[in-house]
C-alpha cells in the first residue's frame, strides 16, 4: 500500500513509527468509527514527491526553500518572546470568528499571528500589509500557549509561516493543538534561550542534533528532543498521521 | 453567600427512570451501592455484578482492586471499560458528553467533515451538546455566520441538544438560548458525577465541580469525537497514574508526560488540595482558587489533575465549586474534581434524569503533593495585571484607581455572584463611582437577578438593587467582554480612555486611537476630537490639569478568570481579577477595595 511505504520512507531518518502498538490499536478501534475511502491529502502529495503541499497548509509546507528535505533542519530569523504568553497574544479572541479549517480563513489567521503581544514589543512580528511573517522561528520563555484551548493559535502561528517555536515549556493544550494539527514543533529548550536570543538573530534548528545555532552570536543550545511527536506533524496531523502508518483506513 | 446552606436530606435521586437505567447497564445498582462507592474502589465493570458489602473494608482487603486510585483516574478506568487501569496502556475512553460553541464548533465540524465524509453523522445526536455563547450579540457577519453553520449541521445531524439563538434583538424571545456554556452544562443537567465530558473550551474544567472527568480539547481532537465518541488515553508508566491525551496521542507520552510525570515512578500527577476550616464571610470561591494559583502558579498544575477537598470544600454550593474548578486550568491543570455529595445530588435532583455514579478517591490513593489551606485565615485577594498567579491582598491594592468594574463570565457570572455582589451594593446603600457592568451568564441567571429576592432586603431583587447602586442595566447572557471579542461587544475594553469626573458623575470619551499616538501626535489628537466640542473641553481640561492622567489606561476589576494583555480586549488594558464581592465594594470606591470595608 502507497501509504505504508512513503511512511517508511519519511520516518527513516525519525523515530520510527511504533508499529507493534499499531496492530493492537486497529484492533481497539472502534467498530463505529467510519472511514471514508479516499485518498487523503497528505498521502498524495507524498505520492508525488512533493514537499510543498499547498492544499494542505502545514509547518512542513510553509518552509520549503530553507528546510532540509525532511524536515530535521530550519533556518531563518527568530522572533523573542516571553514566559506566559497566552493565546490572547498569539490570536485575540476578536479574530475567532475565522474558522481555520476554511482555507481563506486559514490565511487571514496567519495573518493576526502574535497581534496581541503588548507595545513593549516594538518589532512587528508581521509587517504591515504583509500576510506573512519573515520570522520562521519563534523563541519563548515558560508556559508558551497558556490560557484558551484554542486550536487556532497554533494554527495562526503556522499559517504566518512558523515552522516552530522553541520554548523552556508549554501550556498542555496548546502542545497538544501543535501536534494534532501538525502546523508547527513545540520544540523545548535545555535553559532559557529567549534570554540569549534576540529577535532578528538568525538561528538554524538541527532536529536530528536537537540542536539550536545562532549564528549572530554564535552560540550553540541544546534542545530536548520532539520524540514520537515529530513524525507525526511531519505527516500534517494525527489524521494524516494515522492514515499513513495505517492506523485508520487511507482515504482514496 | 444567599443560597449557601447545605440540604440535610442525604437521599439523591440518582436514577429516575428504568430505561435510562438499562442504558448505562448497571442494572443492579442500587442507591445502597452507590452510596458503598464512597467507601469501597471496586470499579463499576465488577461492581455491578456482585452483591453490595456488608462491611468499609478498605480497598487493599477486597483483592479486587490492586492499586489505590485517585477520583480523576477512577472515572477514566470506568470510562475505559477497565476493572482498572494497568500502567503503559493505551485506553479508549468513553465520551459521554461533547459541548462545542460557536467559536471552535464550526472549526471542529469542518474536521469532522472532511476526515469522516461529507455524510459522515455524529456518534450519538443525544451526546453532543452545541452552546452559542461567545459572540452572540454582535453585528460582526463572520460571528453570526458560525452561529447559522452551527444550527445547519444541528438542524442535518438532528442533534438534541442545540440551544440556539435567533432573534439577536432580544434573547428573551429565545426560549432555547441559555448563554455561557459552562454554566448552562450545569444549569440543563449535563453535567453528572463520574462521567467524563469534554469540550472546545478551556474552562470545561468548570464541570468538575459535579465529581466528573472535564476538560477542554482543540478543534481537531473534537473532530475526531464527534465521529468516534470515544478518545484514546495513555496511561502513562509511572505507577497508577494516568496522564492520557486524546485520540493517537499515546505517541506523545515521551514528550507530553515523560518529563512531568515520570521523574519520579511512583507519584501520580494529581495534586490534591485540602482547605478546612470556616469560611468568612466576606471570602467567596474566587478567593480560595485566586490563592491557590498564587501558590502554585499558572504553570504549576501543568499535565496535573487538581482535587479539592475540606471541611470548606465541603461547605460550598454547587456554583462556588464550579467557580473552584472553572480557573483550574489557569494553572496550567488538566482538570479539577470535587468529589460528589449530598449538595451536588440535591442540585441534580430535578436537573437530570440519567442514571450516574459517583467515584471517590481511595483513602490509599497517593498524591503528587498535598496543600492545605486554613481558610478561616484567609483575606480577600486580587489578580495583578498581567497574570492570573499575580496574587495580592485586596487591601494592599486600596491605591489602584480603577476605570470600570465588570461582573459576568463563566468564573463570575452565576446566580450566586450576583447577588454577593447585591449583597456589598446593600450592605453600603451607596452608589458606583465607576461604570459597571453586568453580564450574567445564562438566561436562566438573567431571570434569577431580575426575579430571586436578595436575603436582608426585604425583598428586593439584585436588579433593583444594581439599579439604585446606578450599576449598568444587566446585559444579555453570554460570554461578553470577558475574552474581548468583536468591537461591538457589549463592555468591551476598546480603547484607552480619556476622562472627567465632574462631581457624582463621570463622563467619558472614547477615542479612536492608539495610547502611543495619542502621545507622539498630540495635535493630531486634537484635530480627531475637535468634532465633538464637549469631549474637546473635557480633553482638553484633562490634559492641562494632567496629562498622564487624560492619557491613563483603562484599569478594570473583573470577576472573570485572565488578565493577559488583550483579554477583554484593549491589549494595554489593566485587569484585576477579583471575587464578586471584591468587585463590588470597588466599584463603590472607584479604587480597588477589599469588601470587608462594607460586609463588616
Amino acid at each position: 500500500m502507497a501509504a505504508a511505504s512513503i511512511s517508511l520512507s519519511h520516518n527513516s531518518i525519525l523515530t520510527p513509527p511504533p508499529i507493534p502498538k499499531t496492530k493492537t490499536f486497529l484492533g481497539v478501534l472502534p467498530n463505529s468509527i467510519k472511514f471514508p475511502v479516499t485518498t487523503s491529502r497528505a498521502a498524495a502529495a507524498a505520492i508525488t514527491s512533493s514537499r510543498a503541499i499547498s492544499v494542505v497548509p502545514r509547518a512542513t509546507s510553509v518552509d520549503s526553500g530553507s528546510t532540509s528535505e525532511a524536515g530535521s533542519t530550519f533556518h531563518g530569523l527568530c522572533y523573542v518572546v516571553g514566559d506566559n504568553i497566552d493565546t490572547d497574544q498569539i490570536i485575540p479572541a476578536e479574530y475567532l470568528t475565522l474558522v481555520p479549517s476554511k482555507p481563506d480563513e486559514y490565511e487571514k489567521l496567519g495573518s493576526y499571528a502574535l497581534i496581541g503581544l503588548p507595545a513593549n514589543y516594538t518589532t512587528r512580528f508581521i509587517d504591515l500589509n504583509e500576510m506573512k511573517t519573515k520570522y520562521k522561528i519563534v523563541i519563548a520563555g515558560e508556559n508558551f500557549g497558556c490560557g484558551s484551548s484554542r486550536e487556532h493559535a497554533p494554527v495562526a502561528l503556522g499559517a504566518s509561516g512558523v515552522a516552530t517555536v522553541v520554548a523552556e515549556s508549554y501550556a498542555r493544550i496548546f502542545f497538544r493543538n501543535s501536534v494534532a494539527t501538525g502546523e508547527i514543533y513545540p520544540l523545548e529548550s535545555e535553559g532559557r534561550l529567549c534570554d540569549e536570543c534576540n529577535t532578528g538573530d538568525v538561528v538554524t534548528i538541527e532536529m536530528d542534533e536537537s540542536r539550536l545555532i545562532n549564528h549572530t552570536t554564535g552560540k550553540e543550545y541544546k534542545l530536548k528532543p520532539i520524540g514520537d511527536a515529530g513524525p507525526v506533524i511531519q505527516a500534517g496531523g494525527i489524521f494524516a498521521y494515522a492514515r499513513s502508518t495505517g492506523m485508520i483506513p487511507a482515504q482514496n | 453567600m444567599a443560597s449557601s446552606a447545605i440540604s440535610a436530606t442525604p437521599t439523591p435521586s440518582f436514577i429516575a427512570n428504568q430505561k435510562d437505567l438499562g442504558r448505562f447497564g448497571f442494572s443492579s445498582t442500587s442507591q445502597f451501592s452507590i452510596h458503598k462507592c464512597k467507601k469501597s474502589a471496586i470499579p463499576m465493570k465488577i461492581m455491578s455484578v456482585m452483591t453490595p458489602q456488608q462491611s468499609d473494608r478498605r480497598p487493599a482487603t477486597t483483592g479486587s482492586v490492586k492499586t489505590a486510585l485517585t477520583l480523576t483516574e477512577k472515572i477514566l478506568a470506568r470510562a475505559s471499560e477497565k476493572p482498572q487501569l494497568s500502567p503503559g496502556e493505551n485506553v479508549w475512553v468513553n465520551v459521554d458528553i461533547l459541548m462545542t460553541h460557536d467559536v471552535c464548533g464550526p472549526g471542529s465540524i469542518g474536521i469532522f467533515k472532511k476526515e469522516f465524509g461529507e455524510n459522515a453523522k455524529v456518534w450519538d445526536r443525544e451526546k453532543l451538546v452545541i452552546i452559542p455563547d461567545h459572540y452572540i450579540f454582535t453585528s460582526d457577519e463572520r460571528a453570526n455566520r458560525n452561529v447559522d453553520i452551527l444550527r445547519d449541521f444541528c438542524t442535518e445531524q438532528n442533534i438534541k441538544y442545540f440551544y440556539d439563538i435567533k432573534d439577536l434583538s432580544n434573547f428573551k424571545v429565545n426560549p432555547d438560548y441559555k448563554g455561557v456554556c459552562h454554566i448552562a452544562l450545569a444549569q440543563e443537567g449535563h453535567c453528572r458525577p463520574g462521567e467524563v465530558l469534554l469540550g472546545t473550551d478551556s474552562h470545561t474544567c468548570t464541570a468538575g465541580a459535579f465529581g466528573q472527568f472535564a476538560t477542554g480539547i482543540g478543534n481537531t481532537d473534537a473532530g475526531f469525537v464527534l465521529g468516534a465518541g470515544k478518545l484514546l488515553l495513555k496511561v502513562c508508566s509511572c505507577s497508577c497514574s494516568c496522564s492520557f491525551f486524546f485520540f493517537f496521542f499515546f505517541l506523545f507520552c515521551y514528550s507530553e508526560t515523560g518529563i512531568l510525570s515520570c521523574r519520579d515512578p511512583r507519584v501520580p500527577p494529581t495534586l490534591r488540595f485540602v482547605m478546612d476550616g470556616e469560611m468568612p464571610d466576606y471570602l467567596l470561591a474566587k478567593d480560595l482558587i485566586l490563592q491557590i494559583i498564587g501558590e502554585i502558579s499558572v504553570s504549576g498544575a501543568t499535565y496535573k489533575a487538581m482535587e479539592f477537598t475540606g471541611t470548606t470544600v465541603e461547605s460550598l454550593t454547587m456554583e462556588e465549586r464550579m467557580t473552584l474548578c472553572n480557573m483550574v486550568v489557569e494553572a496550567g491543570g488538566k482538570n479539577g474534581v470535587v468529589p460528589a455529595d449530598s449538595t451536588t445530588f440535591k442540585y441534580l435532583e430535578d436537573k437530570t434524569s440519567i442514571g450516574y455514579e459517583p467515584v471517590y478517591s481511595d483513602a490509599k490513593a497517593s498524591f503528587l503533593s498535598e496543600y492545605r489551606f486554613d481558610v478561616s485565615k484567609l483575606e480577600p485577594l486580587v489578580a495583578k495585571p498581567h497574570s492570573p498567579d499575580n496574587r495580592a491582598l485586596a487591601r494592599e491594592c486600596k491605591d489602584v484607581k480603577i476605570d470600570r468594574v465588570y461582573i459576568g463570565s463563566c468564573t463570575g457570572g452565576k446566580t450566586e455572584d450576583f447577588l454577593a455582589a447585591a449583597k456589598v451594593f446593600l450592605a453600603s446603600g451607596k452608589k458606583v463611582k465607576v461604570p459597571t457592568f453586568l453580564v450574567p451568564a445564562t438566561q436562566k441567571v438573567w431571570m434569577d437577578v431580575y426575579a430571586l429576592p436578595v436575603p436582608g432586603s426585604g425583598g428586593k431583587t439584585c436588579s433593583q438593587i444594581f439599579e439604585e447602586a446606578g450599576c449598568d442595566t444587566p446585559a444579555s447572557p453570554s460570554c461578553g467582554a470577558c475574552l474581548g471579542g468583536p468591537k461591538d461587544t457589549y463592555a468591551r475594553m476598546n480603547e484607552p480612555m480619556a476622562k472627567l469626573w465632574t462631581n457624582e458623575r463621570w463622563s467619558m470619551i472614547t477615542y479612536n486611537t492608539d495610547s502611543r499616538l495619542l502621545k507622539s501626535y498630540l495635535p493630531f489628537f486634537m484635530i480627531n476630537v475637535v468634532n465633538d466640542n464637549y469631549g474637546y473641553l473635557i480633553c482638553l481640561l484633562s490634559i492641562l490639569i494632567n496629562s498622564s492622567d487624560a492619557l491613563a489606561l483603562q484599569v478594570c476589576v473583573s470577576t472573570t478568570n485572565r488578565n493577559f494583555p488583550g483579554r477583554m480586549g484593549h491589549r494595554e488594558g489593566q485587569i484585576y481579577l477579583a471575587s464578586p464581592y471584591t468587585a463590588a465594594a470597588s466599584a463603590l470606591t472607584g479604587y480597588v477595595t477589599d469588601p470587608r470595608e462594607f460586609l463588616q
